[in-house]
C-alpha cells in the first residue's frame, strides 16, 4: 500500500515528512476483513493500529446478555485504535467490520522501539494521536449533550 | 421558478395578521413524537414558498407557533409541515386528524440561498427536526439538478427511531446524483449505519470549499460545531447559512420578540449568513 497515494484521503498522513511516511510504509500491511469479523477485542494486547481504505469499522462496548452496542463508526481515512501508544498498551474496545473492509495495519511496537530513538519522529506521531484524541472527545462531549432531545 | 424577495412584509398588516383556513389533508408519523401533515386551504389557493421560509400555524383556541415549510416549492398547490410535539400548540398541531381545520399565514421569512447555490457544490448539514426545514432544499435541488455541481446531505439523529423521511433518505441515495451520510448519536442493536456526531461525517462526503454554499439546520451548538469544521476545511463563515430561531409572535417585523441583535428573525431570517450572527451565537442571553 502506498501511503503517499492516502495523503489526501487521511488527516492523519498530511503532516508527516516523505521520510516519515517511508518508514511507516515499511511497518504496513493490508488487512481485509469481511462484514462482521473482528479486528480486536477488548482487552487484547494493542500490537497494531490501523487506517481505513474502505469500509466500515465500528468500535463497540459488549457486556453479558445485551447485544453489542456500536458507539463510534469508523470510516475511510480514520484512525482505528490509540490505546497502542499508552500504556498498558491494551485495547479498551471491540472492532469489528460494519461491512467489507480493507485496512492498513501498522507495527505499534516498531513504531513505539523507533519513537524511544527518533525523539522528532516521536514528537510528530504524539500530535497526530493527541489531535485524534481531541477531536473524538469533542465529539464525545457533544453526543453527551444529548441535542436532539425533545425537551 | 421565482423565488420570493428577502423581505415579505404585507403592505396590510391586518391581511398580514389574518389566518387562512386549511384543512388536513395527509398524515404520516414520522417518529413517535413527530408528524408531517399535508394541508389544502379552503379557499383553493395554493401557497408559493421558497425553501427555508416558515408558517405561522394556528390552532383556533389553542396558540399560534411559527413551523417550517418542509413541503416541495415546486407543488405550491400541497403545503406540508412536520412538526414535533413539544409543547401545548405543536402536540395539538400533531394530534390533528385528516379533515381537521387549522388557521395558516405565510409563508414569512427569508430562506435559503437558492440563487446563490446554483453552480455550487451545495453541502447540507441537519441535526434532529432541522432535517425538515432542508427537505424543500432537496426537493428543489433534485427539481433543477444540473443546475448545481455536488450536493451533498448530512445528516445526524439521536438514535435510530428518530431519524426523518426514512423512505426519502433511502430514494435520494438511490439517485447517485447526491452523496448522503446518516448517523446517530445511539445505536441499537437494528442499527447497522454510523454513530457518532453528525460533524465526523464531513471527511465522507466530497465538496470543494472554494465553491460550497453550506447550509446547516439543526441545535446552535451542533451549526456551531459544524460551522468552525467547515472553516477549518476551507469554506468561508460568508458562504455558510445557518437557520436561527427564537420566539416569533407577529412574523411580519413589527412585535420584536424574535429580534436577535439587529435582526428581527422572522423578517430578517430565519436563514443567515454565518459570518453575520457568529458573535452573536456566542451570547448567553439573546
Amino acid at each position: 500500500m502506498n501511503l503517499r497515494s492516502m495523503r489526501e484521503s487521511s488527516e492523519l498522513l498530511t503532516s508527516l515528512t516523505n521520510t516519515e511516511l517511508e518508514f511507516f510504509e515499511s511497518l504496513s500491511r493490508e488487512v481485509h476483513l469481511v462484514n462482521g469479523e473482528i479486528l480486536f477485542e477488548e482487552g487484547g494486547a494493542a500490537e497494531s493500529f490501523f487506517i481505513v481504505v474502505n469500509g466500515k469499522v465500528g468500535l463497540e462496548m459488549t457486556s453479558p446478555g445485551r447485544v453489542p452496542m456500536v458507539i463510534q463508526t469508523l470510516g475511510p481515512g480514520d484512525l482505528v485504535g490509540v490505546s497502542w501508544f499508552f500504556p498498558p498498551y491494551r485495547w479498551n474496545w471491540r472492532a469489528r467490520a460494519l461491512e467489507d473492509t480493507t485496512l492498513i495495519a501498522f507495527d505499534a511496537a516498531e513504531v513505539r522501539k523507533r519513537c524511544e530513538v527518533d525523539r522528532d519522529l516521536a514528537l510528530e506521531v504524539q500530535g497526530v494521536v493527541a489531535e485524534e484524541v481531541v477531536r473524538r472527545l469533542h465529539r464525545t462531549r457533544i453526543q453527551l449533550l444529548d441535542l436532539y432531545r425533545t425537551t | 421558478m421565482t423565488y420570493a424577495a428577502r423581505s415579505v412584509v404585507s403592505d396590510g398588516t391586518t391581511e398580514a395578521m389574518l389566518p387562512r383556513p386549511f384543512r388536513v389533508t395527509s398524515r404520516h408519523s414520522e417518529t413517535p413524537d413527530t408528524v408531517t401533515l399535508e394541508f389544502e386551504s379552503e379557499d383553493g389557493g395554493g401557497v408559493s414558498f421558497s425553501p427555508g421560509q416558515f408558517t405561522m400555524l394556528y390552532v383556533f383556541g389553542i396558540g399560534e407557533v411559527p413551523i417550517s415549510i418542509s413541503g416541495d416549492p415546486h407543488r405550491p398547490e400541497t403545503l406540508v409541515h412536520t412538526v414535533r410535539s413539544v409543547g401545548a400548540v405543536t402536540a395539538a398541531i400533531a394530534a390533528l386528524r385528516i379533515g381537521d381545520g387549522i388557521g395558516i399565514r405565510g409563508p414569512y421569512g427569508v430562506g435559503w440561498p437558492m440563487g446563490e447555490a446554483e453552480g455550487n457544490d451545495v453541502l447540507l448539514a441537519a441535526g434532529g427536526i432541522g432535517l425538515a426545514p432542508l427537505r424543500p432544499v432537496v426537493l428543489d435541488v433534485l427539481a433543477r439538478r444540473d443546475r448545481f455541481d455536488v450536493v451533498s446531505l448530512i445528516y445526524g439523529s439521536r438514535s435510530p427511531v428518530d431519524l426523518l423521511f426514512e423512505q426519502e433518505l433511502h430514494s435520494w441515495r438511490s439517485r447517485f446524483d447526491m452523496e448522503i451520510e446518516v448517523t446517530v448519536d445511539r445505536s441499537d442493536e437494528n442499527w447497522f449505519g454510523d454513530v457518532g456526531v453528525v460533524t465526523g461525517l464531513l471527511p465522507r462526503v466530497s465538496f470543494d470549499p472554494t465553491k460550497t454554499v453550506a447550509m446547516l439546520c439543526g441545535p446552535e451548538i451542533m451549526m456551531k460545531v459544524m460551522a468552525n469544521e467547515l472553516e477549518l476545511r476551507g469554506v468561508e463563515p460568508e458562504r455558510v447559512y445557518v437557520s436561527v430561531e427564537r420566539n416569533m409572535k407577529c412574523a411580519i417585523g413589527f412585535c420584536g420578540h424574535c429580534q436577535f441583535g439587529r435582526d428581527f428573525l422572522c423578517r430578517d431570517g430565519p436563514v443567515l449568513p454565518y459570518a453575520q450572527v457568529a458573535d452573536r451565537l456566542r451570547v448567553p442571553e439573546l
